[in-house]
This record gives C-alpha cells, sequence and structure tokens, in this order.
C-alpha cells in the first residue's frame, strides 16, 4: 500500500493541459525526484500537492485519505521552497516556532522542539538572528528545519538547491537526504538537475510534457531509459542509425553502421533502419586496432577538450559526429592530438534503441 | 627609473580624482533649478514668517518693531485655540485611520492584478487626484447637502425622520478628505505589497496558518513600512489641508489652517498668523517622530530586510 498516492492528476491552465492524468504511488520514507525541463509540470504537480492549486481532475491521497479538496494549511505537509522564503521580519527561532505556534503547542514544548530541529541541521546558536544575516545555504538549512518541525505527513522540495553555488549545492544535498532518511519521512524532490536527481533519490520520475515518462530508480533511469526522452534529456546521447542486413530468430539482427558490422540484440526487420543513442562514456577510441575489436572503424579527432579526470573527444565521420568522454587513466590525453586518425568502438550493448523515426 | 614611473602613476591617478570630482560637481548642478525654487521660494518666505512671528502688532500701526513671544502664549493659553489644535489633529488622524483600512484591500487586489486590469484599477484609485479640489469638494456639498442626494436617499428609504447633518461636520470634513488622499495611501502600500515574494505568503499557509492569520502575522508586518510612508503623507496633508475643511467644514469646523488664513488675509495679523502657521508645522512634526518610533519597535526585522 503505497503512502502518496497521485491518481489520474490533472491540471489545466487557460485550456491548455499542463499536466495530464498523472498518477504515481510514493511508499512511506521514499524519496522520490519530479525531474524535467521547465515547463514539464513538475512544480505545478507539487503545487496540487501542496494544495496550492486546486487539481482539475484526479484525486491526491495520504495515507489512505484524500487531501486534494483540503486548503494548503490541513494538509499536513512540510514544504521547502527555492528562494527558502523565510519570514523575513521573524528571527531563525520564530521562524521554526511559527508553525508550532499555529498548533498550540505548549512554550516548553516549542523551545526543545526548534532547539533540536536547528541542532539537526547544524544550526545552533543561530536563534536570535534574522534571515538576512544568514547566507544561502543557511537560509535553506532553516527552511528545512521549519518544515520538518511540525512533523508533517510529507516533505516537499521545490528545487530547494537551485540558488546555492555548486560546492554548496553537492554538500547541501547530501545533507538533505541524511536528514531525510534519518526522519525517515516521505519526500517529493522537484528538480531539473539530473546530476542531483541520480544523486539522491530512492526513485526518479522524468517528467516531460504534463507526463510520467519513466519512474525508476536512478541506476535503471540511466541504463535503460524507456522513452527517446528519458534517453537524451537524462544524461549525454550521441544519435547514430544503422542498417539492418541480416536479422536472427527475431531476437537479434546484423547491423551496419559506419561500415562496420555488429550483432545487435534487437528484434527488426531485415534492410529497415534502426536509430540508436549511445552515451559518450560508452564510446571508447584507440590509436591501434585490437584483434578482437573488429568492429571498430576510423574516425578523426577533431578537437579535444580537457576536462579535468576525462577528456572530451569529439570525432568526425562522414558528414556526422560523435561525442566520446574518456577517462584520463584509461587513456592519456597527450597522445591524441587533434587531427588524428583514432580506431572507435563499442558495445553492443551499450546501444539504447530509439523508437524515433527520422 | 623607478621614481619616475611613480610620478607618472600618481599624475593618473590625480586626474582621476579630478573626473570623480567632477562627476560629483555634476550632478550637483543638476538639482540646482530645484534647490534654488526650494530655497528662495519656501525655506527664504518661512524663514521671514518665522521672525516675523516674534513681532508684534496693532490693528491701526501694524507690524510693529519689538520682539515678543505674545502670539505664541496668546494661541497656548486660550482653550478656543488649543480646541481646533485638537480637532485639527483628531481630524488628521480619524482621515489616516480610514484611508489605512480601506486603502489596504484596494492595494492587495491591484498588486494582484495583472496587465490591463491592473492599469484600469490604478487609474481609477489616481481619478480622484485628476479632479479638481475645489470642484470635487462642490460634489461632495451636494451630496451631504440636508436636501442632498445621500438624505434623500435615506429618507426615501425609510432609514431616518430627518436629515442627518453632514455637511459642515467634522465628517463631512473626514469623507471628503479621504476621497482626495486614500491615493496617496494605495500607491504606497502597494508599493510594500510588491516587494513581498510570494512564496512566504505560501510557506505560512504551508505551515498551518489560515489567511486571517497570515494577514497579520506576515503580509501586515511584511508591509508596515509602506503602511507608515503612506500615514506620513495622508497625515501631513490632512493637517494642513484648507480647502475641503473650508469647504465641507465652514467657519463651523475650523482647523489650524483655516485660522492661520483668518489671521493672515483677514485680520491682516502677519505675525499671530505666522505664530499659527509655525505651531500647526511643529504639531505635524512631533506627531509623525511619535508615530515613526511606535512603528520602529514593531518592526524589528522589517528594517534589515
Amino acid at each position: 500500500m503505497s503512502y502518496l498516492s497521485l491518481e489520474n492528476v490533472v491540471k489545466t491552465f487557460n485550456k491548455t493541459e499542463v499536466v495530464k492524468k498523472l498518477s504515481l504511488e510514493i511508499q512511506k520514507g521514499e524519496l522520490v525526484s519530479f525531474l524535467g525541463p521547465s515547463g514539464c509540470g513538475k512544480t505545478t504537480t507539487l503545487n496540487m500537492v501542496a494544495g496550492f492549486l486546486e487539481v482539475d481532475g484526479g484525486k491526491i491521497e495520504v495515507d489512505g485519505k484524500p487531501v486534494h479538496l483540503l486548503p494548503p494549511n490541513k494538509r499536513e505537509m512540510g514544504m521547502v521552497f527555492q528562494n527558502y522564503a523565510l519570514f523575513p521580519h521573524m528571527t531563525v527561532f520564530e521562524n521554526v516556532a511559527y508553525g508550532l505556534k499555529l498548533r498550540k503547542v505548549p512554550k516548553n514544548e516549542i523551545n526543545t522542539r526548534v532547539l533540536e530541529a536547528l541542532e539537526m541541521v547544524r544550526l545552533s546558536g543561530y536563534e536570535k538572528r534574522y534571515p538576512k544575516e544568514l547566507s544561502g545555504g543557511q537560509q535553506q538549512r532553516v527552511s528545512l528545519a521549519r518544515a520538518l518541525v511540525i512533523k508533517p505527513k510529507v516533505l516537499l522540495l521545490d528545487e530547494p538547491l537551485s540558488n546555492l553555488d555548486a560546492k554548496l549545492r553537492q554538500e547541501m544535498r547530501e545533507e538533505i537526504v541524511d536528514i531525510q532518511k534519518q526522519v525517515g519521512i516521505t519526500t517529493i524532490f522537484v528538480t531539473h538537475d539530473q546530476e542531483e536527481a541520480l544523486a539522491i533519490s530512492d526513485r526518479i520520475a522524468v517528467m516531460y510534457e504534463g507526463r510520467i515518462e519513466q519512474v525508476d530508480d536512478p541506476a535503471t533511469i540511466y541504463n535503460h531509459p524507456k522513452t527517446d526522452f528519458v534517453s537524451q534529456f537524462i544524461g549525454e546521447v550521441n544519435h547514430i542509425q544503422g542498417k539492418v542486413v541480416e536479422t536472427y530468430d527475431n531476437k537479434k539482427c546484423k547491423m551496419h553502421f559506419f561500415g562496420n558490422e555488429q550483432i545487435v540484440s534487437i528484434p527488426s526487420a531485415k534492410n529497415s533502419e534502426v536509430h540508436f543513442f549511445i552515451r559518450p562514456e560508452k564510446i571508447q577510441i584507440s590509436l591501434g586496432v585490437s584483434n578482437e575489436r573488429n568492429e571498430a572503424f576510423q574516425t578523426k579527432v577533431e578537437r579535444k577538450m580537457f576536462l579535468g579526470a576525462k577528456t572530451r573527444y569529439i570525432l568526425r565521420i562522414q558528414d556526422k559526429h560523435l561525442v566520446a568522454d574518456i577517462s584520463n587513466t584509461v587513456l592519456n590525453p597527450s597522445q591524441i592530438k587533434e587531427g588524428n586518425s583514432v580506431y572507435t568502438y563499442w558495445n553492443p550493448e551499450d546501444l539504447l534503441p530509439s523508437r524515433m523515426v527520422r | 627609473m623607478q621614481a619616475g614611473i611613480g610620478t607618472e602613476h600618481d599624475l593618473l591617478l590625480q586626474q582621476k580624482k579630478k573626473n570623480l570630482n567632477r562627476k560629483r560637481v555634476d550632478t550637483w548642478l543638476l538639482l540646482i533649478p530645484t534647490l534654488g525654487i526650494f530655497i528662495f521660494f519656501f525655506l527664504l518666505p518661512l524663514f521671514f514668517l518665522f521672525i516675523t512671528s516674534f513681532k508684534t502688532f496693532d490693528a491701526s500701526t501694524g507690524i510693529g518693531n519689538e520682539w515678543t513671544l505674545q502670539n505664541y502664549i496668546k494661541f497656548m493659553s486660550d482653550p478656543f485655540y488649543l480646541g481646533v489644535v485638537w480637532r485639527t489633529v483628531k481630524i488628521a488622524l480619524l482621515t489616516t485611520l480610514i484611508t489605512i483600512i480601506i486603502s489596504y484591500p484596494v492595494a492587495f487586489q491591484i498588486s494582484r492584478s495583472k496587465g490591463r486590469a491592473r492599469n484600469y484599477l490604478t487609474l481609477l484609485v489616481l481619478s480622484p487626484l485628476l479632479i479638481s479640489m475645489v470642484i470635487r469638494c462642490y460634489g461632495w456639498v451636494i451630496l451631504l447637502n440636508n436636501n442632498g442626494v445621500v438624505n434623500n436617499t435615506l429618507l426615501k428609504l425609510g432609514w431616518i425622520d430627518q436629515p442627518l447633518t453632514l455637511l459642515y461636520t467634522e465628517l463631512g470634513v473626514v469623507i471628503g478628505m479621504v476621497h482626495v488622499l486614500f491615493p496617496y495611501m494605495v500607491l504606497s502600500i502597494m508599493g510594500s505589497l510588491e516587494k513581498i515574494d510570494h512564496s512566504v505568503i505560501r510557506a505560512s499557509q504551508n505551515l498551518g496558518a489560515s489567511s486571517f492569520r497570515t494577514f497579520f502575522s506576515i503580509l501586515l508586518p511584511l508591509t508596515l513600512p509602506g503602511v507608515f510612508a503612506g500615514s506620513v503623507m495622508v497625515f501631513s496633508l490632512s493637517v494642513s489641508s484648507f480647502v475641503t475643511p473650508a469647504i465641507l467644514g465652514g467657519p463651523q469646523v475650523k482647523v489650524m489652517s483655516y485660522l492661520t488664513y483668518e489671521q493672515v488675509a483677514v485680520m491682516l495679523n502677519w505675525p499671530y498668523g505666522g505664530a499659527i502657521g509655525f505651531l500647526l508645522i511643529l504639531i505635524a512634526t512631533i506627531t509623525i517622530i511619535a508615530y515613526s518610533k511606535i512603528l520602529a519597535r514593531s518592526e524589528k526585522g522589517v528594517a534589515i530586510q
């Protein structure tokens, strides 16, 4: 039995459906990310869960009880906003205590619970400060403490890290997961940053144009994308196409890529064109041909970019470009110069078949 | 060699400083017209009036040459004049309070609306300022008269047996004043409402606050600076207003600016008129300072923001 469930949720703005019959089941204590480009409906969905927007169809249930008709102040959900949304005229203590005061919690209990919450986000001693006297990261932690101190049923995080700088973002996301696991709270995390989603989620719901394209754990999303959108949105991909020259048992077929033959396990008709995606880090290159790699073909290095741990090579074959990311420990980038010819190959298992028709 | 470079560097620095100074002078030059008008047509006459207010006056010989405090003493020791002071301040405070109450919802609605609706609403709010003060006041005379629209309607509806005296009362003056001055309050509250991040209101609701609670705990405290700015404007304009009380209050509702006018234009007693004028300025200033002190105590974090 899932803890938070969305069932055929619909939202319409000016006759355009921005969320289209969206259904999702979230287990208790699970952290699910809504990941997608801007305008995909992820924030709209979150706002419907929080109650800031009314649902135009379908229902939302928490712990078996429908909540989609309740006003936001009756839903018992804690929310952390992108721009922190702290009350500027209240101290850190008053900010965190706000929700408890509204619940008529006795004064000494408020005191202990606020101090506990601030300790959890490592902000003990900051009680008397005003939000403007804190850094962005500290403000976001206060915001997290404020949301959690009321012991909400669900924690909603609306792009909480996007206003922080890169290093802090990484630190904060680890902290958020630590706290989330420690409290064991069911959480929805909205983000447009795929790295963030991959790093912290139990499951990711990739959204596109008001629909969930795929819900799976991060590794499945990355390695076995179900739709073209997911393969292209999560990570980077090269787009290649090949021709089927022979088929075996309707399970495997021999394909032609850039004049080379390769056996790929997909069912396909003979002579048809098949499109694939392959991730830059799955393409391998070498200066010489190794014997077992008879599928390797020659490409020309057009550009080389040093990216620290890895080097990105832009390879040219016929009129196509391929992007390959090679770890610098595997291949020393100084061996390869721009304009060199290199042998290029990949494992057929790393090809992600596409449904795209061009 | 080293020294040569050093002096060259110094020269460059000096040049830069000169340019900077010139820029500062330039911006000050732009202020000259305003400053000129302000100093020669406002501050200087005010200063002369201030001096005159300490001179003696005789109905037959005019302004005397001796120095005296008599003008101020006369005013402060006369219960009639003190009554006028109290009435003036009372009308101004009442006007300010009523404008705050009626302007807040208007400002809130406008700050929430967008595009064309917003422009029209703003224009509507500003409309009282587009009509001449005198014409607008006579409009109110027609409405508030014993035989006017308001009384006739109420009589026809049978809600009252006798016409209410609305005209030439403090209430009439307050009504007229609120009408002219509420745009200032609306604009000022709008300014601070717009600075509020909408997610702060959502955060409050999310934490369990009703709309009512959110207003008093979050929205109102955060817009106090705007309410204050608007109050200062409305209060100082109403405490010193002349036309509205003169037309809607008449001789029955005398306010300080009317007294000043009487002394200066009718009695030609400039020293006494000047003294009343300065007491008015003093009272307005004290009230505003007191008000801001009270407000500063309740603001706290807003100032930091």
